[in-house]
């Protein structure tokens, strides 16, 4: 009876929209978080600007999308346009710093976030645009009419990271950029051109944060400052899932998505937030190496 | 004393001095290397033997001197440059990429550009064929490979570059007498097929059987330069520089 009395009284319906939910941003983050990673895992370098790369991809897509009316070119178009801007970045900022003090590096994704943010706001105003999504058919779930949408996301994110994984591991031009991530002066030595890999490693990095600005552009307003939030999230999903570990931060995402999706039920989400600080916090006291990484031996 | 390399020299490294930082480490090196030609390159501890390997691999940079391959200067040159011209590395701690499997250690190497299929599988099948524990392992990740494993895959991922000259450093430390003998097999081998090697080396006799000129340095600098034969039949030189 007892049970019974508390198996009613936990809201299963509730529960089970926000697996959904925490999924879907699961997805999303992962998609950025995974980019994030692979630049820390191969250059040493955190990305402060890997935000405003998410948020140009977004206003990409808003001006892509006015122009054309078709979703899925914005989401190519700005992805490759940020991929390459990304390139010129790379190329102009952070390779004349390879193997300085990781300060300046700091510093220079710093200020570039700092200019991309100042330019999107010149550029396009405070007032925040909006992405149409490509459509809007809604299932019913149990008292909600849920957007198709927020699924399609989610396995588009997925199918994306995954690409990525199988590029990775098969072929070239991974090998390339795992054996430049694991040794990069061995790297060189077997004739890998490594300045080319950190370059095309930073710019696709810069093309998953821009692909999922479009992609979460029409759940959010598109506003120079949207990428802020989420970069702090992407930061947080790094270190929780090992620095420059592809695999853990993927897991983190999902992991910690999920917590803040079950914690909003109970409380407000914007106090649900806090979550991912504790699991920060916890990992950074227990497990520093990464939550999902095997300790080190 | 000076002995002329049979050739134009493949190798020319002409008074280099290299810096860590504050600290000179190489005092004006002088060396040579003909085409197909094994050169020894001995010394004591901390002379600064490793340290001239990685300057001719543009791994560290040279404040003076020149560097030459084949007559053409390489000082400064990023090191994938160099292995695509024909330099291979075989650095003293292997540097296996321990995550990355045997074959996919092998393929950093031999994805290059102008290398068929055929020539793949070729190059391939030569070093399975003289390091057949490789080829059982080809899908194994190099850092559960012992020791003596990782050193052949070193040796095999330089051959990948097909390379006119092999910077070998150290590669018979910490093995056992079992698998010295395979790596001096295998420098036989690239000697054979004409592949020069400058060999660094602690174990003495080897050196001496291997090549045919050797360099003996002294606080970074080369102070002793005789043919191998010549050595052999005289141990003061070796008993005065290295002390055995
Ligand atoms: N990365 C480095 N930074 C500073 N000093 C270094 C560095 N690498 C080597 N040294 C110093 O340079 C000197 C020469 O080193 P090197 O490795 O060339 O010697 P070696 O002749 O190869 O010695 P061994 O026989 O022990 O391998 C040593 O005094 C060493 O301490
Ligand atoms: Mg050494």
């Amino acid at each position: 009876m007892e049970l019974t009395a508390i198996l009613y009284s936990i809201p299963w319906d509730q529960i089970l929209i926000q697996t959904i939910n925490g999924i879907v941003t699961g997805m999303i983050l992962a998609l950025i978080a995974s980019g994030l990673t692979l630049i820390f895992g191969i250059m040493d370098v955190v990305n402060f600007a890997h935000g405003e790369l998410f948020m140009l991809g977004a206003y990409i897509g808003v001006i892509v999308l006015a122009t054309t009316g078709n979703f899925w070119l914005a989401l190519l178009i700005a992805t490759l346009v940020v991929a390459l801007l990304g390139a010129a970045i790379q190329i102009v900022t952070l390779r004349p710093l390879l193997g300085r003090d990781p300060l300046t590096t700091i510093l220079a994704t710093f200020g570039v976030s700092l200019i991309l943010q100042n330019y999107a706001l010149w550029q396009f105003g405070p007032v925040a645009r909006k992405i149409q999504e490509p459509f809007t058919g809604h299932f019913t779930l149990f008292y909600l009419e849920y957007p198709w949408y927020r699924l399609v996301i989610a396995g588009l994110s997925a199918a994306i990271i995954g690409g990525f994984w199988l590029f990775l591991k098969h072929g070239k031009y991974g090998i390339w950029i795992r054996a430049t991530t694991q040794d990069r002066v061995m790297a060189q030595a077997m004739g890998i051109p490594v300045p080319w890999v950190h370059t095309a490693a930073f710019a696709i990095g810069a093309g998953m944060a821009a692909a999922s600005g479009v992609l979460f552009g029409p759940l959010v307003g598109v506003n120079h400052t949207m990428g802020l939030d989420w970069v702090l999230k992407a930061f947080i999903v790094v270190v929780v899932g090992g620095m420059g570990n592809l695999g853990g931060s993927i897991a983190a995402a999902i992991f910690i998505s999920l917590l803040e999706a079950y914690a909003a039920i109970w409380v407000s989400p914007a106090q649900a937030v806090i979550v991912s600080f504790i699991v920060l916090i916890l990992t950074l006291l227990f497990r520093p190496t990464g939550l999902f990484v095997p300790t080190p031996k | 004393m000076t002995i002329a390399a049979k050739d134009a020299p493949l190798i020319a490294v002409d008074d280099v001095h290299t810096y860590y930082g504050k600290s000179h480490i190489l005092h004006g090196v002088t060396l040579h290397v003909g085409p197909g030609e094994v050169v020894g390159l001995l010394g004591r501890n901390g002379v600064g033997k490793s340290t001239t390997l990685k300057t001719i691999m543009g791994l560290v940079r040279p404040t003076e001197g020149s560097i030459q391959l084949d007559g053409a200067p390489i000082t400064g040159m990023p090191p994938h440059k160099l292995a695509r011209l024909g330099v291979g590395y075989v650095p003293e701690d292997r540097r296996i990429f321990r995550l990355l499997t045997v074959m996919e250690n092998l393929r950093t190497g031999l994805d290059r550009q102008g290398v068929t299929d055929e020539k793949k599988q070729a190059l391939l099948d030569k070093v399975f064929n003289y390091f057949p524990v490789l080829a059982e392992r080809r899908s194994q990740a190099g850092g559960t490979l012992s020791g003596g494993e990782q050193q052949m895959l070193a040796i095999a991922r330089a051959m990948m570059l097909e390379p006119k000259i092999i910077l070998l450093d150290e590669p018979t430390e910490g093995l056992m007498p079992r698998m010295v003998s395979q790596i001096s097999n295998i420098i036989d081998v690239l000697h054979k097929e004409n592949v020069a090697i400058l060999l660094v080396e602690q174990n003495v006799p080897l050196t001496l059987e291997a090549s045919e000129r050797v360099y003996i340095m002294e606080k970074g600098v080369v102070r002793h330069h005789a043919a191998a034969r010549e050595l052999k039949m005289n141990d003061a030189v070796i008993h005065q520089y290295l002390g055995v």
